[in-house]
């Protein structure tokens, strides 16, 4: 007599696999029913969500994230997938406020820094010491240390940059912070704190205050620069970094990462490409596709003022979504990125430029996992640098455009 | 990480270095320091402490509070210690412990904010609030830029009434810091309070918006909610609550409360049962579980859990004792309940609650001094809280009305009755329209169809009417009968119909068996209450607005309408503050249409139902001559006489509606024509009901269906 009753979680079962491969498509075909009469239980509403976002109709995504948020205000990973869309949009002002729940989250909550002084707000604070420090990923460090120098000038105050070892001497030679200490030893006192990721949200950080100045703010070490400028002297024609492969334990690695045998078509004449791919696929550069001049760093590399200063000598870095571009464009050097269909949140969408970094331009998926079709794009646009380079021209870098098909939509904001 | 172990170091210079670690949050090395430290001197107070304090931020509160203690062994532990082990131990409930803790830390160093803070607030949770008051004023006299020790303070006066107070400091807070999400909740509690429940809503909203993991936050916004009667809504804040906190004593509690307003008492019985398992000790939960036992009629039960919840110091005792009052007044009880009262009113004069049910109870006389202490509370420095305002000035009404006084009296009810008004919504002009739809939907051709058969339809007895016609009297009176189960005023009918469509509407397009079906699910929610009983009366008063469809649905059921002098039946409404909402009966005229437009309904009901179905009695034809009245309502119901039924105010029921101190004594006459001295602060009420109270009384007002009138005017006697 009673109806059969509804198994979200058998249901949920039989969702996921699908988002995980970008069936975003069929799990939509198959949630929609459920919810035809306007209500359905919270969990398949959140499928549904996602099952928009990795189509790439994020925009279509939001609204329904909203009203997961509105329905359970106190579901911290739910308000997390909100700060991502929100971000993704370029809705900086709640999305940065939504953003601070990431140490909310199960795998998060252990790995937050329970320091002892409150966390600033934003507000001038002359007289006092004010501690930032970094997280957890490099490329994240190199994106927000920028704000350091805006926080000094907003706070008034004495600042302390705290640091990971492997990035202090690039932060160093940046400025903007009256003393450093890097991560694990005892700071100088201090009367309030502030994360790295969280000066955006406490100093209200918008679209249009980027990508601020100075810019570029790092810099390389000029002695590093002059060994690999040596190193790198005696390659001919257009000179190319490149990396395909991001730190396996990213939670979104599958879908960032690519194989160096996918990036075969970008060979052609007058290029030479040095592999700066650390971790457990370096060892792919040393049997390169065919027809590819691969030159391995790898094993040279020592630390990311190695990396910073081969980016400062060659012409150009190609890569994945991982750290070396953050560097690249905090230190104003040319780099091309090859973005999956739903990326991370600080590329945005539907752009080939990147309002953090001037030198930096986006080659997006068009499909879900089609990175044959961004290689080809990114092969051309090769071409026509590498063709430059030969004539000797110097080559201008191609304006930036917005993509033809999606015209940029940027929502200023309050 | 990178950090050597620390052997070589001093204790001194380890210890220095552990809090500048844990300082900057690095807990690791701080632990690694620690460990080395008691390695070497175990029992090291500043490094069990320390370990304390971490423990504490990673929410081992038991491991914490371990460290702590041995950490105030030592011969020369630090006031700051003690301190912390005062907050750490209120945190866990042990409020005793908390004290004499932070009594010693205050003592040591008398200019410690922490500690007169932490004392503060133990004494507040502790229920000595002027001691608290005092702390807490010290400490913001020491820092008045704490914005911690202002919501603290806040909490306190608000504790003893003194809302406005309180409202300053929580304002105060929030400027100090503005992200203080906690202040932003005990605003919101008290904006409720203020009688202010959208401007409380958004605050709660805030807090929230501001720390989603604030339980409070949900618990002000639902209780914003059950205040305004909110009650679907107030569970959807309390499930957004256990939804990341599924075990929350304080939300399991509220959702209880909630499902007892929406009578869904199992359920409620089950959160406030895994509530007090949770949570043994806690009065306020206790008291939540006495409630709903005590609606389910467990009453041996429910005045345990009061007992039990009038056991640990705070604020839950008192409210158990008013319940426990009110359960007696319920029984019948009336010595003992107002002894309750009184205990309450000896130990917390500005109870409200007790007043307010001890003026129900009380008879008072001219120059009766508890007048004047009622009075000094409504007055400019009295009690704050809008609910409690209003709830005062229906207490004084009753109470000079009592004494004689009429023109104080109405100035109260007046004052009340404007009060109320003001916080429910009421289109009176909609309402009179849609009874005029009513009687529309349902012409004498619909009524006199054959009606589907349905099985034991004979059941209920519907007992109908005005709020305060006198339907709890006639349920009294029939329910002594040994084959009749009163079981009071039930939410079941107009459930089963507001679930079939919007009515009257989809009345007029109902088929018989969906009529039928109707039926059956009504007999099936009230057939568990029937046990051995041949009839069931459900009085829910406001079924008058469905007698045609009873009539359709369950063609054998019995429908009782209980008819009393209009205006006696508007005044009663009028000095009386409702718990279910009547929100017609707060204004003199509205009250005065709605009672038009309910007295043209029962005409319609009396000319299209068939008379061995519907019943009508006259209130003051019972009070006349309850013996003719009382054989000629049993015979109605189809049963053999009972003598039982003339005994009615012995029967031991439980009854729970506003008349309830009334059905008690024998039968009054003194509330037949009640109104008549009071015609002048009626007008408005008068000129509604088109009655000239120059007029003398008409013979029959109510239109003459009572046998037994003439017998009214020389039975009538004095209180």
């Amino acid at each position: 007599m009673t109806p059969p009753v509804f198994d979200v979680q058998a249901f949920e079962a039989e969702i996921r696999p699908l988002l995980t491969v970008g069936k975003g498509r069929e799990a939509e075909a198959l949630i929609r029913p459920l919810i035809a009469g306007g209500a359905g239980p919270v969990a398949v509403w959140a499928l549904l969500a996602q099952a928009l976002r990795v189509q790439g109709r994020v925009q279509e995504a939001r609204p329904i994230q909203e009203m997961l948020v509105g329905a359970l205000p106190g579901h911290v990973s739910t308000r997390f997938d909100l700060s991502e869309t929100l971000l993704l949009l370029g809705e900086f002002e709640r999305g940065w406020r939504e953003y601070s729940h990431r140490y909310g989250l199960a795998h998060t909550t252990r790995i937050e820094r329970k320091v002892q002084r409150p966390r600033w707000d934003g507000r001038a604070i002359p007289g006092r010491t004010l501690l930032i420090h970094d997280e957890q990923g490099y490329g994240d460090t190199f994106q927000f240390m920028r704000m350091v120098r805006w926080a000094k000038a907003r706070s008034q105050a004495t600042v302390v940059l705290e640091i990971n070892h492997e990035t202090a001497a690039l932060a160093e030679r940046m400025g903007g912070f009256d003393a450093l200490t890097v991560r694990g030893q005892i700071p100088p006192p201090f009367d309030l704190h502030c994360e790295m990721m969280s000066l955006p949200h406490a100093m209200g950080l918008t679209l249009e205050d980027l990508p601020g100045s100075p810019m570029p703010y790092l810099s390389g070490s000029p002695e590093r620069r002059t060994v690999w400028r040596d190193r790198l002297s005696p390659y001919p024609g257009l000179k190319v970094a490149f990396l395909w492969a991001g730190r396996p334990t990213h939670f979104n690695d599958a879908n960032r990462s690519m194989t160096l045998e996918q990036l075969q078509p970008l060979a052609q004449d007058g290029v030479t490409f040095f592999s700066i791919q650390k971790g457990p696929t370096e060892q792919q550069a040393l049997t390169p596709p065919p027809g590819m001049t691969v030159v391995s760093l790898s094993p040279q590399i020592a630390d990311f003022e190695d990396t910073a200063a081969i980016l400062c000598e060659v012409d150009l870095l190609i890569s994945i979504d991982s750290s070396p571009v953050h560097l690249a464009g905090a230190l104003g050097r040319p780099a091309w990125v090859l973005l999956p269909l739903l990326p991370d949140w600080r590329w945005l969408q539907h752009r080939t430029d990147s309002p953090w970094y001037p030198s930096v331009r986006l080659f997006r998926q068009r499909a879900w996992g089609r990175w044959d079709q961004v290689v080809d794009d990114v092969a051309s646009a090769l071409a026509v640098e590498a063709r430059a380079h030969r004539d000797g021209l110097q080559q201008e870098r191609a304006p930036i455009f917005p993509n033809a098909e999606q015209p940029v939509k940027v929502r200023r904001l309050g | 990480m990178n950090n050597p172990a620390p052997t070589g170091l001093s204790i001194d210079q380890a210890l220095i270095e552990a809090n500048a670690h844990w300082n900057a949050g690095q807990a690791d090395q701080a632990e690694r320091l620690c460990q080395h430290v008691l390695a070497i001197w175990p029992g090291q107070s500043d490094a069990l402490h320390l370990m304390g304090l971490m423990a504490h931020a990673y929410g081992n509160l038991d491991i914490a509070i371990d460290h702590l203690r041995r950490a105030c062994q030592a011969p020369r532990v630090q006031a700051i210690y003690l301190s912390n082990l005062a907050e750490m131990c209120r945190q866990k409930g042990l409020l005793e412990e908390a004290e004499v803790a932070a009594r010693r830390a205050v003592t040591m160093d008398a200019t410690m904010v922490a500690g007169w803070n932490n004392l503060g607030i133990i004494l507040q949770e502790a229920g000595k609030l002027e001691e608290s008051l005092s702390c807490l004023e010290r400490v913001v006299g020491l820092r008045p830029d704490y914005a911690e020790a202002h919501s603290n303070l806040g909490n306190t006066l608000k504790r003893l009434g003194r809302l406005q107070q309180a409202r300053v400091h929580y304002v105060r807070a929030l400027q100090l810091a503005p992200a203080y999400a906690e202040a932003m909740s005990n605003l919101s509690h008290l904006l409720n309070d203020l009688g202010e429940p959208d401007e409380a809503m958004a605050a709660a909203r805030r807090a929230i918006d501001t720390n989603p993991r604030l339980p409070d936050a949900y618990i002000n916004a639902a209780a914003v909610e059950i205040g305004r009667d909110r009650h679907i809504e107030a569970l959807r804040w309390i499930d957004a609550l256990l939804s990341f906190a599924p075990l929350h004593v304080g939300a399991l509690g509220v959702r209880a409360t909630a499902l007892r307003q929406l009578d869904r008492l199992d359920e409620a019985l089950a959160d406030a049962r895994r509530a007090v398992a949770a949570a043994p000790d806690d009065g306020e939960t206790q008291n939540i579980l006495g409630e709903v036992l005590q609606a389910q009629n467990k009453l041996t039960d429910a005045l345990a859990a009061f007992d039990r919840a009038a056991q640990p110091s705070g604020f839950a005792s008192e409210k158990a004792l008013i319940n426990r009052g009110i359960l007696l007044m319920e029984q019948g009880d009336r010595g003992g309940a107002e002894a309750t009262f009184e205990t309450v009113l000896a130990r917390s004069p500005r109870s409200v609650a007790a007043w307010f049910n001890f003026a129900d109870l009380h008879r008072f006389e001219p120059g009766d001094p508890r007048i004047s202490a009622m009075e000094a509370l409504v007055a400019q420095d009295g009690v704050e809280g809008q609910a409690d305002r209003t709830a005062l000035h229906f207490a004084l009404g009753k109470a000079w009305l009592d004494a004689g006084d009429a023109e104080r009296a109405f100035d109260h009810l007046d004052h009340g009755n404007r009060r109320k008004r003001a916080t429910v919504s009421y289109d009176a002009a909609r309402t009179e329209r849609w009874i005029g739809e009513i009687a529309a939907a349902f012409p004498a051709n619909r009524l006199q169809r054959p009606a589907a058969d349905t099985a034991g339809s004979d059941l209920p007895v519907f007992v109908l009417g005005m709020p305060r016609s006198g339907t709890t009297l006639v349920e009294q009176i029939l329910a002594s009968h040994p084959h009749v189960f009163g079981a009071g005023e039930l939410p079941a009918l107009q459930e089963v119909i507001n679930a079939a469509g919007l009515y009257p509407a989809f009345a007029t397009t109902v088929t018989l068996e969906g009529e039928a079906a109707l039926g059956r699910q009504y007999l099936d929610r009230i057939r568990p209450l029937a046990t051995h009983h041949r009839r069931v009366i459900d009085k829910m008063p406001s079924n008058f607005l469905f007698a045609g469809l009873i009539h359709r649905m369950l063609p054998e059921a019995r429908i009782l309408h209980v008819r009393r002098d209009p205006v006696d039946t508007c005044l009663s409404c009028y000095t009386k503050l409702f718990t279910r909402e009547q929100q017609f009966a707060y204004d003199l005229t509205e009250l005065g249409k709605f009672y038009r437009a309910y007295d043209r309904l029962m005409d319609h009901w009396r000319a299209v139902l068939p008379a061995d179905r519907f019943l009508e009695v006259r209130y003051e034809d019972i009070v006349g001559d309850i013996d003719t009245e009382a054989r000629r309502m049993v015979a109605f119901c189809g049963l053999d006489w009972n003598a039982a039924c003339l005994e009615f105010h012995r029967t031991e029921r439980i009854i729970r509606t506003a008349i309830l101190n009334q059905v008690r004594q024998p039968l009054h006459a003194d509330s037949v024509g009640r109104w008549r001295p009071y015609a002048q602060h009626l007008m408005p009420l008068l000129d509604a009901l088109g009655i000239d109270p120059a007029l003398p009384a008409p013979d029959d007002v109510a239109g003459g269906v009572s046998k037994a009138r003439t017998k009214r005017g020389p039975r009538l006697v004095a209180g």
